[in-house]
């Protein structure tokens, strides 16, 4: 039984109050809509438990699987109603279920039916149902109709199939262009809205034809488009060819550009808004080209519309970052939207001020800016703190009054990720601005006074303690920072107390104080606090077991840890794995970061294998095993410290009979060849395996040692190694042949024993080479453009370069990332797609342990030359120029 | 894409919710932000004056009529202009079913014609009607006038 609307409630007096829907449950919706059975159908009743299921799938109600199926199969029959209204209603139930694959055979003969039906409403209806419940093989056969209904002259049904040819791109693209023919025809539809479907679905077919889509905007924008949301299309499609076409250089005209400032002057908002939006999107776009396209949008600044105002806004903001002067103009309108009731139109408004402004607007727009601050929600905050970071580092003169500003914000409520940004902002506001170190400073030691989030805390000690030091009078922090010590938990302690420790460092007159101070925390109740404040008690007192001079006490306490975190943790895991008596060395730690070695992406599918030779190099455990066996063979004892050692450049194809590749390990004065050797063969074992090496493509490099390989039984690897000698220090290069020689035993597979006889054979091997490359550590910094400024430009060496036409910039930056050898910083290896230019920073160490930062700016042009601007900058004149020469010769 | 049409009784609770191409498990998210975000902003807005917000690249317009709060939220070419459009549709169908700036219990009553207008306006995330005469002849299964 239908269940009636529920009756209006005693306690309620208002009418309107009340749902019909009050008490709706699944289950009796369901045996309700057992009604759709019924032989004599009732219409009204059928709605009005449709109506229901609906209520109860928007509200996000799930059937299962047997209710659905169950559902699907009762509304099938509502087919039998000749009433319209009930028949709108199935075909909307029919999509809602979304019936399976299997069940759609149901209702497909009474749709193909309404499809061909005279009644336009019903084909229109029928398309748009089949189009989603349809599967590749009943596409097919309802094709012919589709293409039909495209082009009706009805545009409800010409819209339904269009639209159905959108959606049914995404699964049966081979299909649908096909329709290409029909859906240019709909275009030159009298109908707006088919117009706009039609648009939208031919550019979708062409949308990877380059010349195709350039066409159809040839065509389209001579003017046969008459429906707005179409022509905003078009002016989309038109920016797009304009951007992956070519301006001409004389006249410096740009294809179609005419037309999209034409439609600056169209009758409809929301036409001028997106062609005035294009031009200000244009790359490259002049000055000339922005003007009125900006004066368009400053219109919208004041309307009454707030979409139209945050539109405006929102695109100022954008020009801004690019052109602020473009913006200035509009100054005064947006000044009037800092108090706009919609709080994102206000923020975009401050965001994009800040970013206009002159230095002599600053104190003005801070003072509304205070007002507004206290009532907006923490994430349009953060925007606002970013913007007033970079206005301060803009106008430096002003940054009291920002800085004020800033410090009032952090005195007030908010979550983590705005006080970060803040303190964020404060920081870098010290480091660029010298003036404002001692105000920022105190700003930041009263907020730790008071600072819920230890993060922060730790943060700010950190930086006091590298900072306050050098102020003027470095005793006023101390209060602040034992404070922590005495107020915080575990990890505050902690910091406060290495705080302390750098003030004692590097403040004498400060020094007796600190130690009492660092006393008192030799009994705190926390280990890592007692054990910092121990080591740093000894350290400075200058009678532990661990004294050095003043400078290494500094150079303890303020060097950075210059080797990358995961080499450490790798290492203290292995560490612990395997215990031994002897502490842990931290210089054993690799500086290398890490890399996947080449060779093991080679050989997916060789064995694994054990032994040393065979380490996959870059794993941080590698250099170290290298360096320890090379230093076990007493013919290479004496070559000294080893500098690096190359990832394997294999020396053989995949599934040959012997497997060998090499590591060049690059001392001072010599570089060892190792060469890795497996055989495959079960049958075989090779004996005194040597390699001899042909250095005539080497000239500087003279061999004097050579280690053979005694045995070489069946898939175990063994090692043979040459050396040579070369100038020292010098990055010499050069080329090497390679022949392995040996002397080949057959070996009995039952017993496994070899024969006493054996024949001495040759192998060739693939060449290599040595690179200017492999003089060269990948060793990367935290903070490229400190460690720029410190390195200072007394060994900078700038040259530019034409690097000829390369397939992208990615790849020119790939090739002199390779060619260098050094590790990319901060991600910069990574060239945004379609960009006409970049900077990519690169550092490393030279063999010597010299340091080198490197700055490469890059720009393609039209013809795809590109050309580099490189500066380096070491502790060593003749290692700038040495990096120099490697980019010119390779 | 148009991703989602709801439409929520002033207490914040759903009454049609209609999402295209948002994956089930991010609904419910969208949904409490977008009643937060009506219930942070709603308050005295008169009917049908829009307001409009964007995250990243997602943008929202919304607005208030009678007792109802309508949220439409769009990426790519269904921008804020966009979505003004549509949000206009969706009011101009709605006062014309119900007569009215709909009460809820109106709405309720009319919840049926109200999910055949939204069918016809927004399918599967595309803007497919503009027109309200000619949306309310289509839920009747007529042709639209001008045919």
């Amino acid at each position: 039984m239908a269940q009636p609307f529920v009756k209006k409630d005693d306690d309620r007096d208002d009418e309107d109050e009340y749902s019909p829907f009050m008490g709706i449950e699944k289950g009796a919706v369901l045996q309700e809509a057992r009604v759709f059975n019924d032989p004599q159908l009732d219409a009204k009743r059928c709605s009005q438990v449709i109506t229901k299921l609906l209520y109860l799938l928007n509200q996000g109600e799930t059937f299962t699987k047997t209710e659905a199926t169950g559902v699907f199969f009762a509304v099938t029959k509502l087919f039998q109603s000749r009433d319209t209204g009930l028949r709108r209603m199935v075909y909307l139930m029919i999509k809602e279920i979304s019936p399976s694959a299997d069940e759609v055979i149901i209702v497909t003969s009474s749709l193909m039916k309404d499809m061909n039906s005279r009644t336009d409403m019903y084909r229109a209806n029928a398309i748009r149902v089949l189009c989603q419940i349809t599967d590749g093989t009943l596409l097919t056969q309802i094709e012919r109709y589709l293409k039909q209904a495209i082009v009706d002259k009805n545009p409800v049904v010409a819209s339904a199939a269009i639209v159905s040819g959108i959606h049914l791109l995404q699964t049966a693209p081979e299909i649908v262009k096909r329709w290409s023919n029909e859906v240019q025809e709909a275009i030159q539809s009298r109908a707006a809205l088919v117009q706009f479907h039609a648009l939208a679905l031919l550019h979708q077919i062409r949308q990877n034809d380059r010349l195709a889509v350039s066409k159809l905007v040839t065509s389209l924008t001579k003017g046969s488009i008459r429906s707005p949301l179409a022509q905003c299309l078009l002016i989309r499609y038109t920016s797009q060819v304009i951007r992956e076409s070519v301006v001409n250089i004389q006249t410096g005209d740009r294809p179609f550009f005419d037309y999209i400032e034409g439609c600056l002057r169209h009758k409809t908002e929301m036409v001028i808004f997106e062609a005035a939006r294009a031009i200000t999107e244009l790359s490259n776009v002049t000055a000339r080209e922005l003007t009125p396209a900006i004066t368009v949008i400053q219109l919208f600044l004041s309307s009454s519309k707030p979409v139209l105002r945050f539109a405006a806004i929102r695109t100022l903001n954008k020009v801004a970052m690019t052109h602020p002067m473009a913006v200035t103009n509009c100054n005064i309108d947006m000044e009037s939207l800092i108090s706009d009731q919609n709080r994102s139109i206000a923020t975009l408004a401050i965001t994009t001020l800040l970013k206009t402004g002159n230095e002599s607007s600053v104190d003005r727009l801070m003072k509304q800016i205070t007002n507004f601050m206290s009532d907006i929600a923490d994430e349009f905050k953060i925007v606002v703190v970013e913007a007033i970071r970079s206005l301060c580092l803009k106008f430096p003169l002003k940054y009291r009054s920002l800085m004020n500003f800033l410090s009032s914000i952090l005195r007030e409520e908010g979550g983590f990720e705005y006080k970060k940004a803040i303190v964020d902002a404060i920081v870098i506001i010290i480091r660029d601005i010298p003036d404002a170190k001692e105000s920022g400073l105190l700003h930041l030691c009263e907020f730790i006074e008071d600072c819920e989030f230890t993060y922060l805390s730790t943060q700010i000690l950190h930086f006091l303690g590298n900072e306050g030091p050098k102020t003027s009078d470095p005793s006023k922090y101390i209060r602040y920072i034992y404070n922590r010590v005495i107020l915080e938990n575990a990890t505050i302690r902690a910091s406060a107390v290495s705080t302390l420790a750098k003030f004692g460092a590097m403040v004498d007159s400060l020094k007796p104080r600190i130690f009492i101070l660092l006393r008192r925390c030799l009994s705190d109740n926390d280990d890592e606090v007692r054990d910092r404040a121990t080591l740093y008690f000894n350290y400075l007192e200058g009678d532990g077991p661990v004294v050095e001079t003043e400078e290494s006490v500094k150079d303890f306490l303020f060097g950075s840890l210059d080797i990358p975190l995961g080499n450490l943790e790798t290492g203290l895991k292995n560490y612990i794995q395997d215990p031994s008596e002897e502490p842990f060395d931290v210089n054993s730690v690799p500086k290398e970061v890490k890399s996947q070695p080449p060779a093991e992406k080679k050989a997916p599918s060789r064995k694994p294998t054990t032994g040393l030779g065979t380490l996959p190099a870059g794993l941080t455990s590698s250099a170290d095993a290298y360096e320890n066996l090379l230093s076990s063979i007493q013919e290479f004892a004496s070559f000294g410290k080893l500098f690096k050692s190359s990832v394997p450049v294999e020396l053989t194809e995949e599934e040959t009979e012997y497997a060998v590749n090499v590591v060049k390990h690059i001392f001072d004065h010599h570089v060892v060849f190792q060469y890795n050797c497996t055989n495959t063969i079960p049958e075989q074992v090779l004996e005194n395996v040597t390699v001899i090496v042909d250095a005539s493509e080497a000239e500087e490099f003279s061999e004097v040692a050579s280690k053979p390989l005694r045995s070489l039984p069946y898939d175990t690897p063994g090692q043979t190694f040459v050396a040579f000698e070369k100038p020292q220090g010098v990055p010499v290069v050069g080329k090497f042949s390679n022949m392995l020689r040996f002397t080949v035993k057959e070996v009995d597979p039952s017993t496994g024993e070899a024969e006493d006889d054996g024949v001495e054979d040759e192998y060739q091997l693939e060449d290599f080479e040595v690179v200017a490359a492999d003089y060269m550590l990948k060793v990367g910094v935290s903070n490229f453009r400190n460690a720029w400024e410190s390195m200072g430009p007394d060994c900078e060496r700038i040259d530019e370069y034409g690097l000829g036409p390369r397939e992208s910039l990615a790849e020119a930056v790939n090739a002199v990332i390779q060619l260098l050898g050094m590790q990319p910083c901060e991600g910069t290896e990574v060239v945004p797609s379609n960009s006409r230019s970049h900077t990519c920073l690169l550092s490393g160490v030279y063999i010597g342990n010299v340091k080198v930062l490197v700055r490469l700016s890059l720009g393609i042009d039209g013809a795809k030359e590109v050309s580099m601007k490189l500066a380096v900058r070491s502790e060593d004149g003749n290692v700038s120029d040495a990096i120099h020469e490697t980019v010119a010769s390779g | 894409m148009l991703l989602a049409v709801l439409i929520a009784n002033s207490e914040g609770n759903i009454l049609v919710e209609r999402f295209n191409g948002v994956p089930a498990e991010e609904r419910l998210h969208w949904r409490s932000f977008l009643v937060k975000l009506g219930a942070d902003n709603l308050k005295g807005v008169k009917n049908e004056e829009l307001l409009v917000a964007s995250h990243k690249s997602v943008y929202i317009v919304y607005t208030v009529l009678g007792d109802v709060s309508i949220f439409v939220v769009g990426k790519d070419e269904y921008d804020e202009l966009a979505l003004a459009e549509a949000i206009f549709v969706i009011t101009s169908a709605l006062k014309d079913v119900c007569g009215k700036p709909p009460t809820e219990r109106l709405f309720l009553d009319k919840y049926g014609k109200i999910c055949l207008c939204l069918d016809e306006i927004v399918w599967k995330g595309l803007l497919e009607n503009t027109d309200k005469e000619r949306i309310k002849r289509l839920v009747r299964l007529k042709p639209p006038t001008e045919f």
